[in-house]
Parts: structure tokens; C-alpha cells; sequence
């Protein structure tokens, strides 16, 4: 091969140096956090315009961050298993960075989804909390998440801690269409999708409307946390690979001085 | 927003509103916080000498 025919890295390969990434993270990291806020803003007074729903009265403004925190526990997951395809598949460095900055996040999104659901559920429902499909289908992607931290932190050799992540992660990945389609295969107290649904939303556009765009508000807030959750990761692995160095060579002087005795 | 007030579910909304806003902001502290420790702990081991294969800044 000669020196003409080598490309320089693109696409996603580009981004496996750090440096590259961490630039790209400055460029974003403002943009997403501005329109996190000004979508957030938007919501937030769409929300608290809307006139009481019907059937839920003034409760139904905890839909329009329920609903979203739910969407970002399982998009969370899905950040996941790309990481975890493109540790195993692709070996691309930066797969496993963006799995393990995700589970934190997720898990964090996931008790939202359950607190605000339960904090619904008591007025509406008259209960806390029901054993149906899909509320327990979603506590179980809260124990995966937990799980996932552990398995990451109790494995000590970084790629053999990567790879195990992935296969678990892949595994836990069959709770996913679980919790989307438990509320049509199994009789629950939780209502059937009302956003995405064959046929269309069957919420009426008022509401729907404020949930979209703090939908939207809470992609943001994800992406903006994920990126810098995965500098921090990217730093953590830096700051690893040169205390080893740090160890290797006083553990060479060590030796050095031994056969110099 | 005035509306709610004095409703029966005020405190059931606030309570809602309340966890989501104390976790994302519990969330960003924790990865504010975490960036400062990384990057103290970065520039010692530079101090020391010790050099790296990019650069962070930022």
C-alpha cells in the first residue's frame, strides 16, 4: 500500500480517537444543552396551558413527563445495544464507552418512569403500585440497568468486562419489546399506546402536542448527559492507562536498581 | 399554572414535577462533578511527568 492510497479515518471510524471525540462533544454539548432548555421552556408552558383532560382532570400534565421519562429509559437501552453490537460485531472503541455512560442515565430515567407512574397512579387508579405486565416488565429494566453497573464494576480486565456487558446487555434487550407489547398481550391496569399505535395517536392533538415536544425536550436532556457522561468515561480510561504506566515504570526502576546492587 | 393551585391533585403534580427535576439535576451534578475529579486527577499524573496519547481539554 502506498502512502496515497491510505484514507484518512472517517465517519464513525474517526471518532474512535479520543481527541476527535472529545472536540466533537465541545461543538454539541452547547447545542444540545440551548435546545434542551428552549424545548423544555416550550413544554413546560404548553403544559400547564392545556385545559383538564376529561377523564384525568388536572393529572394529565404528569403524563407530559411520565411518558418521556419512559421513552428515554428504553431509547437509553437501545444506546446500549448499539454500544453492545459494536463491541461485539465492530470492536469499535468508543461502543463500550457509550454502552456503560448510558446505564446510569437509563437507570435514572427508568425510576422516573416508575415514580411519576405510581405518583399517577394513586389518584387515577387508587392504587401505588399493581403487579400487571407492564409495570413489572418496567421495574425489571430497572434491576437489568443495576445489574449492568455491577457486572461493569466487578470485572476488572477491561475487554473481557466490555464483552460480558454485551452479551448481557443483548439478553436483557428481549424486555424491550416486553414492556412495549405487554399492555396488548396481556390484560393490565395500565392503559394500551396512545402515541405509537397503529393507526395513528389516539390523543387528542391538545395534549399530544405538549408531550411531543417535551419528548423532544427530554432527547436532549439525554443526549447532552450521555455525551458528557462519556467524556467522563474517556477520562477515566486516560487516567487508568497512565497510572499503569505510572506502575510499570517504577516497577522497572525497581528492578533496575535490584540488578544494579 | 394559577389553576393549580388548591386542587386536590396539587400535591400529587408538584410531587411529579418535583422527582423528575431533583433526579435530571441530581444527574447533571454528577456528571459535572465526576469531570472536575477526572480532570484534577489527570493533571497531577501530567505533573508527574506522565504523558498521554491525545489531549482533553475543555
Amino acid at each position: 500500500m502506498t502512502v496515497e492510497t491510505i484514507k484518512r479515518p472517517s465517519g464513525l471510524t474517526a471518532l474512535a480517537n479520543p481527541t476527535r471525540f472529545l472536540a466533537l462533544v465541545r461543538v454539541l454539548l452547547p447545542i444540545f444543552t440551548a435546545i434542551a432548555l428552549v424545548l423544555l421552556a416550550v413544554g413546560l408552558w404548553m403544559g400547564f396551558s392545556v385545559p383538564d383532560d376529561y377523564q384525568q382532570g388536572r393529572t394529565v400534565r404528569i403524563m407530559f413527563i411520565h411518558v418521556p421519562s419512559v421513552w428515554m429509559a428504553m431509547g437509553a437501552y437501545m444506546t446500549m445495544v448499539s454500544g453492545a453490537l459494536g463491541v461485539l460485531v465492530w470492536r469499535h472503541p468508543l461502543a463500550d464507552v457509550a454502552a456503560r455512560a448510558a446505564a446510569p442515565i437509563g437507570a435514572a430515567f427508568t425510576f422516573l418512569g416508575l415514580a411519576t407512574g405510581s405518583i399517577w397512579g394513586r389518584p387515577m387508579w387508587g392504587t401505588w403500585w399493581v403487579w400487571d405486565a407492564r409495570l413489572t416488565s418496567f421495574l425489571v429494566l430497572l434491576i437489568i440497568y443495576l445489574g449492568l453497573i455491577a457486572l461493569w464494576n466487578s470485572i476488572e480486565e477491561p475487554a473481557k468486562s466490555s464483552r460480558m456487558a454485551a452479551i448481557a446487555i443483548l439478553i436483557g434487550a428481549l424486555n424491550i419489546p416486553i414492556i412495549r407489547f405487554s399492555v396488548e398481550w396481556f390484560t393490565t391496569l395500565h392503559q394500551g399506546p396512545s402515541v405509537v399505535r397503529a393507526g395513528g395517536p389516539s390523543m387528542a392533538p391538545e395534549f399530544l402536542h405538549p408531550l411531543l415536544i417535551m419528548g423532544l425536550a427530554f432527547l436532549f436532556i439525554f443526549l447532552a448527559l450521555h455525551l458528557m457522561a462519556m467524556r467522563n468515561e474517556i477520562m477515566r480510561r486516560q487516567i487508568r492507562t497512565l497510572q499503569r504506566k505510572a506502575a510499570q515504570s517504577n516497577r522497572t526502576g525497581a528492578s533496575r536498581a535490584e540488578i544494579a546492587q | 399554572m394559577t389553576a393549580l393551585f388548591g386542587t386536590e391533585y396539587f400535591g400529587f403534580i408538584v410531587s411529579a414535577y418535583g422527582v423528575v427535576t431533583f433526579v435530571i439535576l441530581a444527574l447533571l451534578a454528577w456528571v459535572h462533578l465526576t469531570y472536575a475529579a477526572r480532570k484534577r486527577d489527570l493533571a497531577k499524573l501530567e505533573q508527574a511527568g506522565l504523558k498521554r496519547g491525545s489531549q482533553v481539554d475543555g
